[in-house]
């Protein structure tokens, strides 16, 4: 055999164990966290989990159903203020001001906001909402939520209206359509499914967030709807239940850690398959 | 020669005139133009093909004409451009009424993501309020004028991009007759199309010549002689001749002309 090509040959071969290698690395440690979190929440799963309250400490049963409405109520108020000024934001910097100075600089921005550690975000609802308010609120973790949210929904509307054809546009302008008329007829529609995706994804990202909650709804043992008080939600329940020695309480917070698994998971196979039914059409 | 031949296509037929372009320059950006000083004009009610290599201007020549142009920073037309002798470059002129009097028809076929029904309806709205039943009635007659109703009437809530890639062109141009404008320009409307389509499209565009003025890019010779009334030679950003269609592909005057059509370059 040629030694140059012998040499190729070997040279790939090296770089594929590398590479299959470090694949298998990090796979085992993906299956072993998905593993004992399965196999702790799985105990704790039952149906009281949906119908009872956070228990006192050292108590016996008790469920997470004021936990698991308030981060219901925390993700949806968090997405339905993130998600429509992420979306108008998108669709300036890929509609209106696709070739100006202020997208590129928009994009940046929102790139660094995107990477920022969540508790730098929670941090900041705490001195801009909590402090002027004189105290934590589910109204102050909504919002925290929506600062997470928006980045995702800016930068997920942007790539996907980028992806819709010039040719499309420039034949709705040949009819006559104002541009207004052309993008939410159009182009929002040609790109409905990506920015589905990109909604689903924002709420799966903020559903797990702990940290920007810990400064903001804080949590709350009891049942409460009050967007002025603390409100409870898995996440922190979680964090507080987690590190407590009682059997009971870590019983919920694996359970409660599993629900948001299975539920950002399903999140994203639902928004993989939208994603992909649009691929192979 | 070339300047009193420049003055013809200018001055012929001047009662028949629907659109006139005068002394127009054309820019992509800073640097040199893309089209140089362009006078001719488009014949009302006939039918002009623009063929050329590669580049030499013709779809740019086709974008000045509806002012596709300014969706991009930085393209700029300098000149005149007269549509029933009003300047279209003119700073008062509304861009989404001249593209309702000015259609246009793209190289690839671009239905829009709604139903067949709804492609040609959704244009019409932009201009008409219309009941049900007289709406019903105008997208029948846009997909018959587009010899296209045939073969969809039984799935028009079907979505346009389920057509074959020749149905969609006649849709596309079907939605653009519907909005009844006065010039249609072509942009290669056939090259994305098989033989079959685009003999189709050529007799559609032959038989809409009795009610538009039409312009059309295309790199097909034969398909130039076959639909046009008179044909331009672009070469370079300039218009090197333009005559009748007949004329131009047996005696054109200009040598570069001679030597295009017949295949020695381009």
């Amino acid at each position: 055999m040629n030694p140059l090509y012998a040499r190729r040959r070997r040279t790939s071969a090296i770089a594929m164990t590398l590479c299959v290698g470090a694949t298998i690395f990090g796979l085992i440690w993906l299956t072993m966290i998905l593993f004992t979190l399965f196999w702790n929440g799985f105990a704790g799963l039952s149906v009281s989990l949906f119908t009872e309250m956070t228990p006192p400490p050292n108590a016996q049963g008790g469920g997470l159903l004021n936990a698991i409405v308030g981060s219901l109520i925390l993700t949806f108020l968090g997405i339905a203020v993130g998600a429509p000024i992420g979306i108008l934001a998108g669709t300036y910097m890929a509609e209106y001001g696709r070739y100006s100075k202020i997208t590129s600089v928009i994009r940046f921005i929102n790139d660094i906001l995107l990477s920022a550690p969540s508790i730098i975000i929670g941090l900041f609802v705490y001195g801009a909402v909590v402090v002027p308010m004189g105290g934590f609120s589910g109204l102050a973790g909504a919002l925290a939520l929506a600062v997470i949210a928006l980045p995702v929904v800016v930068r997920t509307t942007e790539d996907m209206l980028l992806l819709v054809p010039t040719q499309l546009r420039e034949a709705a302008v040949a009819l006559g359509m104002p541009q207004s008329y052309m993008i939410r007829k159009i182009t929002w529609r040609a790109a409905r499914v990506g920015l589905v995706t990109g909604l689903l994804l924002a709420v799966a990202r903020v559903s797990g967030e702990t940290a920007p909650l810990l400064f903001t709804a804080l949590s709350n043992q009891f049942w409460s709807v009050d967007l002025l008080k603390t409100m409870a939600n898995l996440p922190v329940t979680i964090n507080n239940f987690i590190n407590n020695p009682d059997p009971n309480w870590k019983r919920l917070a694996w359970a409660g850690a599993l629900l948001i698994t299975l539920a950002v998971l399903s999140l994203n196979i639902i928004a993989r398959s939208l994603s992909g039914g649009r691929n192979s059409k | 020669m070339n300047e009193m031949l420049r003055a013809d296509a200018v001055n012929d037929d001047a009662g028949r005139v629907k659109l006139a372009v005068r002394n127009l320059n054309f820019y992509y950006g800073s640097g040199k133009p893309s089209l140089k000083n362009i006078n001719l004009s488009l014949l009302n009610h006939k039918v002009t093909a623009f063929i050329g290599p590669s580049g030499c201007g013709k779809s740019t020549l086709l974008r000045v004409l509806n002012r596709m142009y300014e969706l991009y920073p930085n393209q700029r037309a300098e000149g005149e451009v007269l549509l029933d002798g009003q300047n279209i470059l003119g700073p008062g002129q509304d861009l989404n009424l001249l593209r309702a009097r000015v259609g246009m028809v793209f190289q690839k076929p671009t239905p829009f993501p709604m139903t067949i029904y709804e492609n040609i309806a959704f244009g019409i709205r932009l201009y008409e309020k219309l009941p049900k039943s007289e709406m019903d009635g105008r997208v029948e007659k846009a997909l018959r004028g587009a010899a296209l109703w045939d073969e969809v009437k039984d799935k028009l809530d079907a979505s346009g991009l389920s057509l074959s890639g020749g149905q969609q062109q006649r849709l596309c141009i079907a939605r653009t007759v519907a909005i009844k404008p006065e010039v249609i320009l072509f942009d290669e409307p056939c090259s994305a199309l098989d033989p079959i389509s685009t003999a189709k499209v050529e007799e559609l565009i032959d038989e809409m010549s009795d009610s538009y003025t039409i312009a059309i890019v295309t790199h097909n010779m034969q398909q130039a002689a076959r639909v046009s009334d008179k044909t331009a030679f672009m070469y370079l950003g300039e218009l090197v001749e333009m005559d009748d269609t007949d004329k131009m592909f047996t005696s054109p005057a200009q040598q570069r002309t001679q030597d295009y059509i017949t295949g020695r370059f381009g």
